[in-house]
């Protein structure tokens, strides 16, 4: 047994590899959809705190 | 303004800003995945299917329109976890297993064509999707229910009964909802089934589970 | 209130008559399919399933894209501050539209379907479901929505633009180009239904609902005079959520159409997250109403009918759309149900509780402010209209959810999807039982249409609180 589960779509291509059985490639995607909202929410709260003291 | 701090949880511009980030990678994500998927879903060649033939399983999702050359069957596959179609050598179709690629796809065509002229999908549903008031006919031309066809429109082929069915279905009821008369033509019935015979042999990932492995006709037959 | 005196109203009025014609119609061809299940020999190759299907799809999709094009005319100058740019042209747009729906229709109800040739095609049904109208059409409907969407862009670049406009933009461009995805004829049934998809799911589980976000943020503040500040940050919230689980949630369709086995895990955890915004817009309208109770007086809501069916929509779109469609989408489940009763049940449900309900609340909007009415009150036939209609859909949706369910572990999961299962399946009382409420639960529902048909034409020659 392999820790790397052996593709079992018909055709091979870079989302399959993704798809290391269960999650891994829906995980993925979800995790750099959310990442960047973090960036986004440290920008918006230093404007936020500039703004505030004013 | 005020000098009090906002929460960034309430602030509109956040917000904003996380709602056109989601949604433009997302798209950007989806078209990804749609040059990824076309690229597996185009259909094959002649030399796949050929090629494929000296083996069990097709290499593609989509086979070339000769697919109608060869005996598809539809078994359980260890590696996939479920049902996929299969290649069982050679089978004549209306009496020919040498259709070329040009001959055979043009009968794709104009199947394919009919199905949609003829509304099949408002009352039947295609790989699944459709309307749900007739049988699904994503594996039609698996149905073991043609056995009973052949005997019941005196004719010797599974294509030959499809065809004369397609042709006149409210003279063959099967049940109290009949299938109504659409005008189709021989040419067309005959596109028809090649078009009912190809898609049999799309990968679905295994859509429908269990297809015909329990022969009701038969099995209801014997018992009378 | 000065509302009236704008074109744009005018022009939505004439979208909304038609709309509630178009709904008239797609609920008597409901109601020969429903009959036609249980009796199949009725109007038997005279009026097909296939035909009262049809028609009763179309009709609702049409139906639907009128009261919405209807509503951005109602509320842009509300919004913008200003009149619309291009009315003229939108009222040609508008006759046209008609004038070619009506054709579109005639051609269905009588020629039916053709030869199989690319004529059908373009000139009778193009013959995918939804998609119907033939190819002639499309290229109209493309050319008025064209119109339409550029009357957006000119009135919104012209006068104040807010957060609800800035979103309805975004929105409607992405709604119309995704219409062209469908307008052409490929052999390759798996392709053919990849790009179908995108036109349907992306129509109704991403831009039909963002523009209900839409819609309600915009009714919230007419009607409550909820804060627009508050509104708009949870539209946005709306919007992220929506088309963050909306667009990759159309891997949901793509399991079984001979599309990558990947599309599974995409699928089934993003389209899983789809009820979670529903969830959001629900809580969000119960929460304005409660934080605006009072501050008039006993008079929170100046239009009761309308908020009624926005409330009904906060509930039914999560009911519908979020529970309904949960139900089935994951793969391990909907490799049984894809294509079933089930299927059907939740269409009805999610189609009616996340648009119908507030478009009927954009009718009495605009009736209401063609009228001049400072508080619209409800009558005993809205009040009756709007329970019958619900409870009727959702009968309807039970009965066929209990159809769905002996259809499902009959012929799916027992017998195997085969020509005899389906119909073994169909004559199991579970099956046939439900049908028979369905129809009986249609009827209701068009009782409660009938209602709603009197209470839009004399509603507004009852006693309410005048300008």
């Amino acid at each position: 047994m392999t820790f790397i589960e052996p593709f079992t779509d018909m055709v091979p291509s870079f989302f399959g590899m993704l798809n290391q059985g269960p999650l891994t490639l829906t995980i993925f995607l979800h995790t750099i959809i959310i990442l960047p909202m973090f960036f986004i929410y440290r920008q918006e709260k230093v404007r936020l705190e500039r703004e505030g003291k004013q | 303004m005020s000098n009090k701090i906002v929460s960034v949880w309430t602030d509109n511009n956040f917000w904003k800003r996380s709602a056109a980030w989601i949604t433009g990678f997302s798209a950007i994500l989806l078209i990804w995945l749609t040059f990824d998927t076309l690229g597996q879903i185009t259909q094959g060649t002649d030399t796949d299917m050929q090629k494929d033939a000296k083996g069990l399983y097709f290499s593609k999702r989509i086979p070339s329109a000769t697919v109608i050359n060869y005996k598809i069957g539809y078994e359980y596959s260890d590696k996939r976890g479920h049902e996929v179609p299969t290649i069982n050598g050679k089978e004549k179709f209306f009496g020919r297993d040498d259709y070329s690629e040009e001959e055979a796809a043009a009968l794709l065509h104009l199947g394919k064509l009919g199905s949609q002229a003829k509304n099949c999908m408002n009352c039947h549903t295609l790989l699944g999707n459709g309307a749900y008031y007739a049988p699904d006919l994503t594996k039609a031309w698996l149905d073991p229910k043609w056995k009973l066809m052949m005997a019941i429109t005196q004719k010797k082929t599974r294509e030959e009964a499809m065809a004369e069915f397609l042709q006149h279905p409210s003279k063959y009821p099967t049940h109290s909802r009949r299938m109504p008369n659409l005008d189709i033509t021989a040419a067309e019935a005959k596109g028809l089934v090649a078009f009912l015979k190809h898609m049999s042999a799309i990968d679905t990932n295994g859509f429908p589970r269990n297809f015909g492995k329990k022969d009701i006709t038969l099995r209801e037959r014997s018992a009378k | 209130m000065m509302t009236t005196a704008y074109k744009s109203k005018d022009l939505a009025t004439m979208y909304f008559i038609v709309a509630t014609v178009l709904f008239g119609a797609q609920l008597l061809m409901g109601l020969i399919g429903a009959v036609q299940f249980l009796y199949p020999e009725f109007l038997f190759e005279i009026f097909d399933f296939s035909v009262a299907r049809t028609v009763h799809i179309n009709a609702l999709v049409v139906w639907m894209l009128y009261a919405m094009i209807g509503s951005v005319y109602f509320l842009l100058p509300d919004e913008t501050g200003i009149e619309t740019v291009g009315i003229e042209l939108g009222k040609l747009g508008f006759y046209v539209l008609t004038v070619a729906i009506t054709v579109v229709v005639l051609v269905y109800v009588f020629i039916q379907i053709g030869p199989a040739a690319e004529s059908t095609i373009w000139l009778i049904n193009e013959g995918r479901e939804y998609l119907e109208a033939p190819r002639w059409a499309d290229i109209g409907i493309v050319v008025v929505v064209l119109i339409f969407v550029y009357n957006v862009y000119a009135t919104a670049i012209k006068g104040e633009r807010t957060g609800i406009v800035t979103v309805l933009m975004a929105d409607l461009l992405a709604l119309a180009g995704l219409y062209l995805a469908g307008m052409f004829f490929v052999d390759n049934i798996s392709v053919d239904q990849f790009w179908w998809w995108w036109v349907i799911h992306l129509w109704v589980e991403a831009t039909w609902e963002v523009f209900v976000g839409g819609l309600a943020a915009y009714g919230l503040i007419k009607m409550l005079g909820a804060s627009r500040q508050v509104v708009e940050m949870w539209l946005w919230v709306e919007v992220a959520m929506l088309f963050g689980s909306g667009i990759l949630g159309l891997g949901h369709h793509y399991f079984w159409i001979g599309t990558p086995e990947y599309w599974w895990e995409i699928g089934a955890l993003f389209s899983a997250l789809e009820p979670l915004p529903l969830v959001a817009m629900f809580v969000h309208v119960i929460y304005d109403w409660g934080k605006q109770a009072g501050k008039n007086g006993s008079n929170t809501i100046n239009n009761r009918p309308a908020f009624a069916w926005f409330v009904m929509n906060a509930f039914g779109n999560f009911l519908g759309a979020g529970i309904w469609g949960f139900f089935h989408t994951l793969p391990q489940v909907n490799i049984y149900t894809h294509g079933t009763q089930f299927t059907n049940a939740h269409g009805h449900l999610a189609f009616f509780g996340a648009y119908a309900t507030i478009l009927i609340g954009m009718f009495y909007l605009n009736l209401q402010s063609k009228n001049g009415i400072e508080r619209m009150r409800s009558t005993f036939n809205s009040k009756m209209a709007i329970s019958l209609i619900s409870f009727g859909v959702m009968g309807m949706t039970i009965a066929l959810t209990v159809a769905g369910y002996g259809q499902v572990l009959v012929e799916r999961a027992q017998m195997g999807a085969t020509w005899d299962a389906f119909f073994i399946s169909q004559q199991a009382q579970w099956f046939v039982q439900g049908m028979g409420w369905r129809l009986a639960m249609g009827i209701v529902t068009i009782v409660g249409f009938v209602y709603l048909a009197i209470d839009l034409l004399s509603i507004s020659k009852v006693n309410h609180e005048k300008v």
